[in-house]
């Protein structure tokens, strides 16, 4: 046996395959569709571990219910037909919506970070999960997540509801283009931006949630 | 306009200064550079006699301008533009012309080159009756958006789209519902295979197809559901 960790396999684009060797991954609350093997079920609640984690997730809204898996075989991940991302971490920070976010290894810390008002505009609430540490995590998007880069000098807009999750040193802030001719009905549709700027990657979906912002 | 399929629902389009594209409102995923989104309140060129037949076809998707403003210095002064589409999941497919007609229902168009010539045409005019009911059978009106020039054009579809050339000799049939888009001189008719026996329920689910003659590309979706 030379993995101790959890292997992150696709099966197409919509079934993650996890491969456990007595070790444990964080997912989604029900999104288990099979397994073989030995598995142990436990259900957790997101927000990050502790007392902290905790009072975030009271304050934020950011109830992601997740559950420990541990075992020895094969499980199989998979929600709603959503596509599946892989992202490996080596130190850096994710951070992800939590409907998101599909399954975690273990060995990575999950917690909240506040995101300010384009949580809100979101109907996400003002917090966003985040995974750091060292190991694969799985994302999932409405249609395959694209991966844009955003380099200094070049900063990228995001439509709200297209946001997935980034990684890297980026500041992010929230536009908004509403003049007062969006304020009488006749909006583009594009009123609510989120700006990154710095350095990393960002993830989008070839759709967009219901927002807030999109009615504007 | 360079349009880009960046996956099979997203699309890439590269804008330089002083070029514009239309777009469904809405379906920008993200940009980089300097582009500015505004409505576009009569959905595009056409003339009057084109927005009374939106009107009343209700063949009015609502679109926005996208373009990145000339800089004072010229072409030069400012870097082009990068726009992301995408729209609720759906399949993209890039459509090029080269100075003929691309008939299309308007609420699936994703995005367009600003240069090409939009208006609506009455379907009903081609194929007589049968033309007429087939705006109703179709679920999509008598009315259809044309786009007329050289550019791109970014449709969607429910489910991937394969292109079937139609030749003189060999006209094709789709069913109404798989329908998504033509372009070339292609006549279309409604076809029935409807008969006595069809009319006593024992029809075999396909009763009405188009049908399409000359020569052109008809787009049709791997599915039978509307946007």
């Amino acid at each position: 046996m030379f993995t101790l960790v959890a292997q992150f396999l696709l099966q197409g684009s919509k079934v993650l395959a996890v491969t456990l060797a007595g070790d444990a991954v964080k997912a989604k609350n029900g999104s288990m569709v099979a397994y073989d093997g030995q598995m142990a079920f436990k259900k957790m609640s997101g927000g990050g571990e502790g007392l902290r984690g905790m009072v975030t997730r009271r304050l934020t809204g950011e109830q992601m219910t997740v559950m420990e898996v541990k075992g020895q075989g094969t499980c199989y991940f998979a929600d709603r037909a959503s596509d599946i991302s892989l992202v490996r971490l080596n130190g850096e920070t994710l951070h992800v919506e939590s409907s998101n976010l599909l399954c975690a290894e273990g060995t990575l810390r999950t917690g909240t970070a506040f995101t300010g008002l384009r949580g809100a505009s979101q109907g996400n609430g003002l917090f966003t999960t985040t995974v750091e540490g060292s190991g694969q995590a799985a994302l999932m998007s409405d249609g395959p997540a694209v991966i844009l880069r955003v380099t200094p000098g070049t900063p990228l807009q995001v439509d709200p509801g297209a946001y997935v999750a980034h990684t890297g040193s980026l500041r992010q802030d929230f536009q908004s283009g509403v003049s007062f001719r969006t304020m009488f009905g006749e909006g583009s549709g594009e009123s609510f931006q989120i700006r990154f700027e710095g350095d990393g990657l960002v993830y989008v979906q070839p759709s967009e949630r219901n927002t807030l912002g999109g009615e504007i | 306009m360079p349009f880009r399929e960046v996956s099979a629902k997203m699309v890439e389009a590269q804008v330089a200064p002083g070029q514009r594209l239309f777009s469904q409102r809405g379906a920008m995923i993200a940009y980089k550079g300097e582009v500015s989104f505004t409505p576009n309140m009569q959905s595009g060129q056409g003339g009057v006699m084109s927005m009374i037949g939106r009107r009343v076809a209700g063949e009015a998707a609502p679109l926005m301008t996208v373009e990145v403003p000339l800089g004072p210095g010229g072409p030069g002064d400012t870097p082009p533009g990068q726009v992301w589409f995408g729209h609720g999941g759906h399949h993209i497919q890039v459509i090029e012309l080269s100075g003929d007609t691309l008939y299309v229902e308007a609420d699936r168009l994703l995005a367009f080159d600003g240069t090409l010539e939009q208006g609506t045409m009455f379907m009903g005019s081609q194929g007589g009756v049968m033309g007429m009911v087939r705006g109703q059978v179709t679920g999509q009106g008598l009315f259809t958006t044309t786009l007329k020039g050289t550019g791109g054009v970014a449709v969607m579809a429910h489910g991937g789209v394969i292109q079937l050339p139609v030749t003189g000799g060999r006209p094709v049939h789709v069913d109404p519902q798989a329908y998504v888009a033509h372009h070339g001189d292609v006549r279309n008719k409604l076809s029935t295979a409807l008969g006595w026996r069809d009319m006593v329920g024992r029809g075999s689910g396909e009763a009405f197809q188009l049908e399409l003659s000359g020569e052109g590309t008809v787009y049709v979706q791997a599915s039978e559901e509307k946007l």
